[in-house]
């Protein structure tokens, strides 16, 4: 399992997709933190939901994930790596751990970069900081939601191997379908895979609408379980034709 | 001769197309084996589903017993180039080898090794999307390589490949059957692979034709051919035909007599005072009889 790990990893750093979509990851993450960080005042109650929790690996990560595994078939790559390594459900695991280890590295990077950036312009400005706790408590969770997004886009990827249907269908289900059934139906929405869940563990403000943390993370499992069940069944059937 | 490959009564249907039907036969090691078919014949899904690529409807393919998917170390067993050997576009030809030597377990330095074995050392940095067509084919050629593997599949390889190239190949594979490995190369054209072959498998419409050492199953089992022209080419022809001999035209006039040499027919177009203009006997070509095995109009 650790060359195949270490494969997937390899295939990850010789493309410049992971690199040039983490790059925009960082950038638009330090841009919203130095923009709130000038242009606000918070106060020590918000510093931590305004400056400090620009992270947006999550959405990133879920993109290159879906990327990372359509792109075998739109590359027709998969036939050369299941020559290699015949056993798919093997494979589909080794991508999917890949992508959760990529999650937590952007995450980690956007978090690091993000608190650097915001401690020195909340010091500088001679405002508040977060408390050193709420911070790393924040980092973890963070990079949490990177690592179950990273493999829930492997999965979904396995389960849909069109590339923009896939992206574009994750999205819409997304910001769509999801707000609609938060907005309409909350007992339901609260469980969507790609905001609802992500939203609940990383619940700063204890917003009553989303899950709990615990909760929140245990059902985004149960998503990636599903998924990856699915995504192996169906692949272990396809014809690489 | 030891078996490397042994394909058995293996079948595949696509909607309602039979690609594959209850195929079966055998690959030697130290040999190379053509595998020849016309466009469409079956031969790319034959090779994906000995590799597993593929699932069969019925029968299978095993490398000495065991079938691929089931092999310890499969690409160090069994290397395989395949009709749309695909590559990330924006990965370098040496990080391509890189990747799949690490999913093989291979060693990493096998890479450069196997670079420099199809001469791609000096592109081996450049990223694939701007390599030509033939440097692609000799890339995946390296990618079988990887594992030094006493078992070479090649799915129609000169495709793509310019004369010098066509030759690398047809020399890549003499030399890997005389370190003792089996090859088995598909190709819809005889001509490519003729030089190199000592056996051939031939299919068409997903079924075999003929298989065996290449003179045997392409130099004819209908003895002599005679050519024959005369003024009264049907008569000679139902003569012919009752002497149980098979007459097919040969065009421009002329009747193709399989199974008589030409001192048999002259007898009988003599016997019946038949005037001739033309008898000869006719040597009837590899490509001809492949195409007689493949129904394809020659």
């Amino acid at each position: 399992m650790s060359a195949l790990l270490s494969a997937e990893l390899l295939k990850l750093r010789t493309t410049r997709t992971f690199a040039a979509l983490a790059g925009v990851a960082v950038g638009i993450s330090l841009l919203i933190t130095v923009l709130v960080g000038i242009l606000t005042e918070p106060t020590q109650d918000e510093v931590l939901r305004d400056v400090f929790a620009n992270d947006v690996s999550f959405l990133f990560i879920l993109i290159l994930a879906i990327v990372g595994i359509t792109g075998e078939w739109r590359h027709r790559t998969i036939t050369s790596s299941l020559l290699a390594a015949p056993d798919r459900v093997r494979f589909l695991a080794a991508k999917t751990l890949a992508f959760a280890a990529a999650g937590v590295f952007l995450s980690l990077l956007i978090s690091l970069s993000v608190g650097a950036i915001g401690l020195a312009i909340m010091t500088i400005r001679d405002l508040p900081t977060p408390e050193l706790s709420e911070w790393l408590a924040l980092v973890g969770r963070s990079a949490a939601v990177a690592t179950l997004l990273g493999a829930f886009g492997v999965c979904v990827g396995a389960l849909v191997r069109n590339q923009v249907v896939a992206v574009v269908g994750v999205l819409a289900s997304g910001f769509v379908v999801e707000v609609t059934l938060l907005g309409l139906v909350p007992d339901v929405g609260r469980f969507g895979p790609v905001l609802a869940l992500p939203g609940g563990i990383n619940n700063i403000d204890d917003d009553p609408e989303l899950l709990a943390p615990g909760v929140a993370a245990l059902a985004m499992l149960g998503w990636i379980t599903v998924t990856y069940v699915a995504g192996a069944l169906l692949l272990r059937r396809r014809d690489l034709d | 001769m030891t078996t490397a490959i042994e394909i058995h009564g293996v079948s595949k249907r696509f909607g309602k197309v039979q690609a594959v039907d209850d195929l079966s036969f055998e690959v030697g090691a130290g040999r190379v084996t053509g595998f020849l078919g016309p466009n469409g014949a079956g031969k790319s899904t034959t090779l994906r589903m000995l590799l597993g690529l593929v699932g069969p409807d019925a029968g299978g393919g095993t490398f000495e017993g065991k079938r691929y998917e089931e092999l310890p170390h499969p690409s160090a067993h069994v290397g395989a180039v395949l009709e749309d050997a695909s590559f990330h576009p924006g990965r370098s030809g040496r990080n391509h080898l890189r990747v799949l030597a690490a999913l093989g377990r291979h060693p990493a330095g096998r890479v450069d090794e196997v670079l420099a074995e199809v001469g791609l050392t000096d592109a081996a940095g450049r990223r694939v999307k701007g390599y030509s067509m033939g440097m692609r084919q000799r890339l995946a050629i390296a990618a079988a390589l990887l594992g030094d593997p006493d078992v070479l599949i090649l799915d129609e390889p000169t495709n793509g490949l310019d004369p010098p190239g066509i030759r690398w190949v047809r020399d890549l594979l003499r030399s890997q059957a005389a370190r003792g490995r089996a090859v088995l190369v598909s190709s819809h054209l005889l001509s490519e692979v003729a030089q190199s072959v000592d056996d051939v498998v031939v299919i068409a419409h997903g079924k075999l034709r003929g298989s065996g050492p290449l003179e045997q199953v392409l130099g004819g089992s209908d003895g002599p051919v005679t050519q024959v022209r005369s003024a009264e080419d049907e008569r000679l022809a139902g003569l012919l035909r009752d002497r149980g001999l098979t007459v097919d035209a040969a065009g421009s006039g002329a009747l193709l007599v399989r199974g008589a040499p030409p001192e048999l027919v002259g007898s009988v177009a003599a016997e019946h005072s038949v005037a001739l203009v033309e008898l000869v006997a006719a040597a009837r070509s590899l490509e001809e009889a492949f195409f007689e095995l493949t129904e394809v109009p020659a």
